[in-house]
């Protein structure tokens, strides 16, 4: 409701609008989401990169997917961090708006599926709140608490690297959102098929 | 172009075909594929599925490909990390021909084959590996290992029954081979060979086989003058020579000389040159071999013009039959040879009968019902067989059914010439009730099914197995659809089949002995047939027509599918199965050794070890019976 009174006089950018009318119908699709942040708190990190995926009728959509490292020199400059991953990388870089931009084209009415996804989505509506956007609207999927809910285990978390021993994936020695992000992408099908989910 | 995308080309160039491509065009591919995770046990694609729109690699974990014949599973291959499996879409447009299945939890790329054509197309190294991928059909389990991670095949046939056979059928030789020492001369040798007419002989030292002398040598090495005849045998002979055990089997004895290219192998004790010679094989016993081999068999009773040659055909495979049974040939195997080669002779009667009548006037179909419609008959028992003609005006009613029922007549007295007797209670395609219009048949059926017990003499539980000999497959079509629209849900047709089948008197009694006759001519001996094969018989065709099992008539095969389908009791119908081959095989040598219908086991002559066989293989009815009980409501008729 304060949300909506906040932002009842502004006029929000138009990728906005046409996410927003995205919504009349309900998606079959799902967005696998990592996100790679400065830190952890929502309001004064940053995300430095985004990886993801979609998948459809169980299975991993190599082609469909997005990635990018966001040109964060504001926030590098005012704490003193050198940019110098940045320029090794060969993903494709982009400043904040663009890639956010891209992202919320990419993402639709998808089912969004993470590890911590309420952390992802949080700095991404910190991000989109610097743009002068709403809040996603997306529904959400956590693989842990998917896990936990598989094995009824109630009192304590797991990493994503423990899902990945547990269900025999490689780890890799890459770290990267996307390497996390197909990581999560073979979980959650595992997890799918396992709780039965269509 | 991403990272995750980079990983599976870096990932499938190791492998084949796409090690042929370059790193471009396998970041191409790797984009658009898709990847799919399979639970332990998930199906990817069966037989007769619809063709995917794409191939498979797996990325990790195994697939398992299998074709399923005669309701058993035949693994055909396992395919690993890198291996490339469904290709069948590439290029041919027919459903899936065989089942992929995860063995494990496994991970695999799904390639379109959209995507992949243009690569294909202009790479010819790609195309040829999968061609040969896709051509290449491996029977024997360790090419298919050598074989891992080049080829998975895709394109299945089967071997066909006859040629599986060769691996089983043995040779009969000459097991009192020529023999002679190192020392004797050319000369000597070759007045020996004249005399016996033997074109060669086995050069021994302490009966232990060094080198064998052929009529080729003699023409070579002798009579072209390079040895005189004075020269000791050794000079000439072929050595070493080949050797095997005395239990070899025709398709090796074969394979052996093709190897070779010898034209003997000799036989020698333990299979080795260091032991007895026992025998020799030549390549006239190979052929001879072949001749009492089913498939000749089946052309030859195609040719057949009369009754009396198609009784030394029966004859000739009642041999076939015995001489199996005696090298332990898996019984499923020979019931299917026997049933193939009795439903060609009576083929081949009704074929003569109407060359003899002229044509049919109307389209028909000649079903073998009971044990020739199940395809156990090994021991030449009595016909049982159903005449169905398809339906015709009322006016020419009369003159269709006097020409089948003549057809009847003609084609049941050909097969009792050929040495299968009449059924006492003519259940017969010459009997009026039996030679009826398809309407009529239909009616019947229904009949005796939703009714059962109201005219219960006339309901014969053999009428629900049948198998066409000749004509019309849809007309056996429509039977089958009856019977399974009937059955299903009818609780009074099922309370009627589960009562008769669990009216036969238990096998042992309450003392664990053989409840043997008490009097008539077969006093003192177990009636194998009604005490032990007819209640497995009823039970399998019971559950069969209960969970909808069309055109497995066969009881073996019926319980083995229905372990199949009915995961929960696969325990049971395995057991039964088992059971079942155990005391068809008794029952089968009783026959041969009585020449007649097996029935009766004359326990006496059994040794202890078979009698225990016997009565083990009687405790899986137990379970059955238990089954039948538990799963069908059997009030009405008890």
């Amino acid at each position: 409701m304060i949300d909506w009174l906040k932002n009842i006089n502004k006029e929000h950018p138009e990728f906005w609008k046409e996410y927003l009318s995205k919504f009349d119908k309900k998606s079959k699709r799902f967005v696998i989401l990592s996100t790679e942040t400065s830190g952890l708190n929502p309001v004064k990190d940053v995300i430095l990169s985004i990886g993801s995926f979609a998948v459809i009728d169980n299975s991993v959509v190599i082609g469909d997917s997005f990635e990018a490292v966001l040109l964060q020199y504001k926030f590098l400059h005012d704490n003193g961090l050198s940019n110098e991953f940045i320029v090794e990388s060969k993903m494709k870089k982009l400043g904040e708006l663009e890639a956010i931009k891209s992202l919320i084209e990419f993402l639709g009415n998808a089912v969004l599926v993470g590890h911590h996804i309420d952390f992802d989505v949080e700095m991404i509506n910190a991000a989109l709140e610097r743009l002068d956007c709403g809040r996603l609207k997306n529904e959400a999927l956590d693989i842990d608490v998917m896990y936990r809910k598989l094995q009824d285990i109630n009192n304590r978390q797991f990493s994503l690297d423990e899902l990945s021993t547990i269900y025999n994936l490689p780890k890799s020695d890459r770290n990267s959102s996307s390497e996390d992000a197909y990581r999560i992408a073979l979980l959650f099908l595992k997890l799918k098929s396992r709780l039965g989910i269509k | 172009m991403n990272s995750i995308a980079e990983h599976i080309a870096d990932f499938l160039k190791e492998y084949p075909p796409f090690n042929h491509l370059t790193f471009q065009e396998l970041s191409e591919i790797a984009t658009s594929i898709r990847v799919v995770n399979l639970e332990k046990h998930k199906i990817l694609f069966q037989i007769n599925d619809a063709l995917h729109d794409s191939f498979y690699v797996v990325a990790s974990g195994v697939i398992n490909l299998s074709v399923i014949a005669d309701a058993e599973e035949t693994l055909l291959n396992k395919c690993h990390d890198g291996d490339i499996f469904g290709l069948r879409p590439f290029f041919a447009k027919n459903n899936y021909m065989m089942t992929a299945k995860a063995r494990e939890e496994s991970i695999v790329y799904a390639i379109p084959i959209a995507t992949f054509r243009p690569f294909v197309a202009n790479n010819s190294e790609v195309l040829n590996f999968l061609l040969e991928s896709f051509a290449t059909n491996t029977p024997n389990p360790k090419d298919k290992e050598n074989l891992r991670g080049k080829l998975i095949s895709d394109n299945v046939y089967y071997s066909d029954q006859q040629s599986e056979m060769q691996y089983f059928q043995s040779l009969n030789y000459n097991n009192s081979p020529l023999k002679t020492t190192i020392t004797s001369t050319v000369l000597e040798v070759a007045q020996l060979m004249t005399e016996t007419i033997m074109n060669n002989v086995i050069v021994c030292d302490n009966n232990m086989p060094i080198g064998i002398v052929t009529d080729s040598d003699m023409r070579s090495k002798i009579a072209t003058g390079r040895f005189p005849l004075t020269a000791s045998v050794d000079k000439i002979m072929s050595s070493p020579v080949i050797t095997v055990q005395e239990n070899v089997s025709l398709a090796e004895a074969q394979l052996l000389m093709i190897k070779h290219n010898m034209t003997h192998l000799c036989v020698t004790q333990d299979g080795t040159n260091k032991s007895a010679v026992k025998g020799i094989i030549s390549e006239r016993d190979l052929i001879i071999a072949q001749a009492s081999n089913p498939g000749v068999l089946i052309k030859e009773i195609k040719r057949s013009q009369t009754p009396k040659d198609l009784k030394q055909i029966r004859e000739r495979l009642a041999d076939l039959i015995q001489n199996s049974i005696h090298k332990n040939i898996p019984l499923s195997h020979i019931n299917n040879i026997a049933s193939e080669i009795n439903m060609a002779l009576i083929k081949r009667s009704v074929e003569l009968s109407i060359l003899e009548l002229g044509s049919p006037p109307a389209r028909f179909a000649w079903l073998s019902i009971g044990s020739q419609g199940r395809k156990e008959q090994l021991l030449p028992t009595d016909q049982d067989s159903i005449l169905i003609f398809e339906d015709v005006t009322p006016d020419k009613y009369r003159d269709v059914k006097d020409y089948f029922l003549k057809l009847g007549k003609k084609t049941t007295a050909t097969l009792e010439k050929i040495g299968y007797e009449l059924c006492p209670n003519g259940h017969m395609g010459s009997n009026m009730l039996w030679c009826k219009s398809l309407t009529d048949w239909v009616k019947q059926y229904n009949s005796w099914m939703n009714t059962p017990g109201e005219n219960s003499n006339d309901l014969s539980s053999i009428f629900f197995d049948y198998e066409i000999a000749f004509g019309e497959q849809k007309i056996e079509e429509a039977i089958t659809n009856t019977v399974f629209k009937n059955a299903k849900n009818n609780t009074l047709f099922f309370d009627f089949l589960g009562n008769d089948a669990l009216r036969k008197n238990a096998p042992l009694t309450f003392f664990k002995n053989f409840n043997v006759e008490e009097e008539g001519p077969n006093k003192n001996k177990f009636d194998i047939k009604t005490r032990a094969l007819m209640p497995l018989i009823d039970g399998a065709r019971l559950f069969a027509l209960n969970y909808n099992i069309k055109g497995i008539n066969n009881t073996y095969q019926r319980f083995k599918q229905l372990a199949i389908t009915d995961v929960k009791n696969s325990e049971i119908y395995l057991n039964c199965a088992e059971a079942f081959l155990v005391l068809s095989k008794f029952r089968t040598i009783e026959g041969l050794k009585n020449d007649d219908s097996g029935q009766f086991i004359n326990l006496n002559e059994l040794s202890k070890i078979d009698r225990e066989k016997l009565k083990s293989a009687l405790a899986p009815m137990k379970e059955l019976e238990e089954l039948i009980k538990s799963k069908f409501q059997l009030t009405q008729f008890s």
